[in-house]
């Protein structure tokens, strides 16, 4: 296909042909950088959290006096096992993805301190006696805490539990031991210690951030009794059939208003606080999908009608080439190989585009950087796109018969 | 000539509805697009209190009191001061107003004990209402010496007052506020920043501004037991204190808001405070060179990113497609204005200059942008909607407001002129007696 022609012509038609290239541009730059976005943004939104997040329902109860808390605690545990449908309840300090964060570093040499640059941050879960049957964690290795874990662990003057007994995540398992066993292994921060007696799946922190994905998976358990928990246990967290929680969260809002006339409770379902954790990203999603979607159509509806104006305007000059001896192949052909120029160009100038826009984002937003995969892959697609938005438009050139070229229009 | 012009564009869209509805709707799409994500956008940057925050310095420094490995650089500033500092900052008195705050969240009963309410609230060292430009209903704020013997008085909103008393003045009458029994002196409108400004370092998340039910003397309310929403900074050996503790001692909670009106006030009150800090650093309690910095209100907002970046990656986003909109549209209209290339030649050679073919196609775009225009309010309206519908943190702020209509309208005329202009200016470059021949 000789292209000489269709360059000469497209110079006769500087305005329409610099628009459409950058229009193909502007698109292949957004378009990239949404897509991406896109992408990350669902990565986040779908991170698996081994619990039984559709089981759970949760009370927060503050304002209650901390000193009682040693017979408050097992007193409004009972209440709650007492209402219908709950399998099993229990009280923790904070959940994943409750916003809720209590983060400590630590080491695995002992004389390690939170000061020292090498430790790892984790964040501190403490349960109530029972907390790992109502959570639904996965044991992979070693044991829950038993009786004995949570008569003896208890607050003191120190921001750590006094206890000697933990439970970690894979993740933290194999970022302070890689490749050994965790169990029986001690991780320290000055004065305290913890021996790892049991490994679990992989649960979320109740922060996650942009540290990457292992990160967000740095959880460690400890255990606490009520009486030694000095109000740091105040979400009360219930396991029942999915179909029961709502009525088994209001039930226990209401017990646990009654037995505790001065506090504050708001229960909550775990999938609603998840939901609530990612709604910013998810509607977000969905805004960049529309964006996408309407994009792409106005891109190839412009092409549609620019192509149209074309192919009218030269109806007569198609009526000549096919008098002379062109087949409807070679009209097709000719307005294919056309757009396809002007895609390339367009495209090539997006790329450019798409990579300018992705550093100035990474400047100045929470970006992180594109894969180079995604220039040509959406260089493709706007190829694609172009060939199908100027299919009609070419067949429709393509059926201009030779005798129009003996009319004067 | 305008309006024969305006005939003649009404006509032609008429010739090529199709086309006409295309042009239109991706003018509108674009608008539309670009409006919400503005609407947002204003409604998120302007002044939380307007006529007030312009006015409010919030006072950072390193107060920490120990060596802290973990942070040894202070990579952001932190307004997070003791109660002891805050007062010593307040009762210097060198600034127009001042008080220092700390967001709480308990529960206010009747005397009875039969009705309680839940209620977010300000604990304040100093004049509270009058720094923040909270207005009174009824009664009065508290007292230089009501606040120095620790008197349990209280200003609550009109929401909580009918809630507890079915009254809006309630003043005079008793509150249980924690294991005390306050009385209400005041009571005030309801009353919320339009953002979140208050105790930002710890905000996980928040935007729009939450309602202050209360604003209660900060040492009589720890005296009842109740304490901060959150516990702030506490020092590593401190001993652990939970949520809504009231053991402060050893923490950092409260944030101290001056008043400043003029540029040399601001800059006297940066040396005191910078004079302030440094000398605690000197006496050895501030443990980093303390940094002092006073902080207006707006650069604080930017500076904790209380706008989620979401809101500004919209902005772009919109503005892009908006771009693209115009291109698109430049580019059929270029296609529809040469199609006519006769009908101009036509008109250049019976006596129309250039200038007079130039305003007629711009009528033309100027009258198909308005009608993009007018197809977009709806649009506009559907895509806040549809925000203010997700749960997102910023949903409240998708409010259609009466300026969007200005704005819109504006936005919408120089649409259509802009995308006008390069092909108007094509078209009437021709030589008419060239076109005419073709023709």
């Amino acid at each position: 296909m000789e292209i000489r022609p269709i360059l000469a012509s497209l110079r006769k038609h500087r305005i329409p042909t610099v628009l459409i290239v950058l229009e193909i541009a502007l698109t292949c730059a957004v378009l990239c950088n949404a897509v991406f976005m896109i992408g990350q943004r669902v990565a986040a939104i779908r991170l698996p959290n081994a619990i039984d997040e559709r089981n759970l329902s949760m009370v927060t109860l503050g304002g209650t006096d901390e000193k009682t808390s040693g017979s408050d605690i097992p007193r409004n545990l009972a209440a709650l096992r007492g209402i219908p449908g709950v399998q099993s309840a229990a009280v923790v300090s904070t959940l994943p993805l409750s916003h809720n964060n209590w983060g400590w570093s630590f080491g695995t040499r002992p004389d390690a301190s939170t000061f020292d640059k090498k430790t790892v941050n984790f964040s501190l879960f403490f349960l109530g006696e029972g907390a790992e049957q109502a959570l639904g964690l996965r044991l992979l290795e070693g044991r829950f805490f038993n009786a004995d874990d949570y008569a003896g662990s208890s607050f003191g003057s120190a921001p750590l539990p006094e206890t000697h007994v933990t439970l970690v995540t894979r993740s933290v398992a194999e970022r302070l031991w890689p490749g050994q066993s965790a169990l029986g292994k001690t991780y320290y921060s000055m004065p305290h210690y913890y021996t790892v007696v049991g490994v679990v799946a992989d649960v979320l922190r109740p922060n996650i951030g942009s540290q990457g994905e292992d990160w967000s998976y740095y959880s460690a358990f400890f255990p606490l009794s009520a009486g030694g928990s000095k109000g740091n246990l105040r979400r009360y967290v219930l396991h029942s059939a999915p179909g029961d929680r709502g009525r088994v969260m209001r039930a226990a809002e209401q017990k646990l208003a009654a037995l505790n006339p001065n506090g504050v409770t708001k229960g909550m379902l775990y999938t609603d606080m998840r939901d609530q954790y990612f709604a910013d990203m998810r509607s977000m999603a969905w805004m960049l999908v529309l964006v996408c979607a309407v994009m792409l159509a106005v891109t190839a509806f412009g092409i549609v009608g620019l192509t149209s104006f074309w192919v009218g305007q030269r109806r007569r000059q198609i009526g000549i080439r096919r008098a002379v001896g062109a087949s409807r192949g070679h009209i097709m052909q000719y307005f294919q190989t056309e757009n396809f120029l002007l895609s390339g160009a367009g495209v090539v100038l997006g790329m450019a585009l798409a990579y300018g826009i992705n550093l100035y984002l990474m400047r100045h937003y929470e970006t992180a950087s594109m894969p180079w995969y995604y220039l040509p892959v959406s260089a493709v697609a706007l190829w694609a796109l172009g060939q199908l938005a100027v299919l009609g438009p070419a067949l429709r050139a393509a059926a201009v018969p030779p005798v129009v070229a003996t009319r004067s229009v | 000539m305008f309006d024969y012009y305006l005939r003649l564009a009404l006509c032609r869209c008429r010739q090529n509805v199709p086309m006409m509805l295309l042009l239109v709707l991706t003018m509108a799409i674009g608008i539309a697009s670009c409006m919400t994500a503005m609407t947002i956008f204003r409604a998120l940057s302007g002044a939380p209190l307007p006529g007030v925050s312009p006015y409010l310095h919030v006072a950072t420094m390193d107060a920490r009191e120990a060596v802290d490995k973990d942070n040894p650089d202070y990579k952001r500033p932190d307004s997070l001061l003791k109660l002891a500092d805050a007062k010593a900052l307040v009762d210097a008195h060198r600034a127009v107003q001042q008080v220092a705050v700390a967001q709480s969240l308990t529960r206010l009963g009747n005397p009875d004990g039969d009705t309680s309410s839940q209620a977010y609230g300000l604990m304040a060292y100093g004049p509270a209402l009058q720094t923040f430009g909270v207005p009174l209903r009824y009664g009065r704020p508290w007292t230089e010496a009501e606040q120095s013997s620790n008197a349990p008085v209280v200003v609550i909103d009109t929401h909580v007052a009918q809630k507890l008393f079915g009254t809006d003045d309630a003043v005079g009458r008793s509150v249980t506020l924690g294991q005390r029994s306050f009385r209400v002196i005041g009571v005030i409108a309801p009353w919320a920043p339009r953002m979140q400004i208050f105790n930002l370092g710890q905000n996980a998340g928040g935007v729009t501004g939450q309602d202050e039910n209360f604003f209660v003397p900060a040492q009589a309310s720890l005296d009842a037991g109740v304490g901060p929403f959150t516990s702030g900074e506490c020092g590593k050996d401190a001993p652990v204190v939970s949520f809504q503790s009231a053991t402060v001692a050893q923490c950092r909670w409260m944030e101290t808001w001056v008043r400043l009106g003029t540029r040399a006030q601001v800059d006297a009150y940066d040396r005191f405070l910078a004079g302030y800090a440094n000398a605690q650093h000197d006496a050895g309690r501030f443990a980093y060179p303390p940094q002092a910095t006073l902080y207006g209100t707006q650069a604080w907002m930017t500076l904790n990113h209380v706008v989620p970046d979401d809101v500004h990656l919209n902005l772009i986003l919109a503005g892009g497609f908006l771009l693209l909109c115009l291109v698109n549209v430049a580019g059929l209209l270029a296609a529809r204005f040469l199609r006519r290339q006769g009908d101009v030649a036509i008109r250049r050679a019976l006596g129309a200059s250039k200038r007079d073919v130039f305003m007629q196609h711009l009528v033309e775009t100027g009258l198909l942008g308005l009608a993009g225009g007018v197809l977009a309010l709806p649009l506009t309206w559907l895509g806040l909607w549809i925000v203010h519908m997700q749960p997102v943190s910023y949903a409240d702020a998708a409010r259609f407001s009466p300026d969007t209509f200005v704005v819109l309208f504006a936005l919408s005329v120089a649409v259509g002129l802009l995308v006008g202009i390069l092909p108007a200016w094509r078209v009437c470059r021709q030589p008419p007696a060239l076109q005419i021949k073709i023709a």
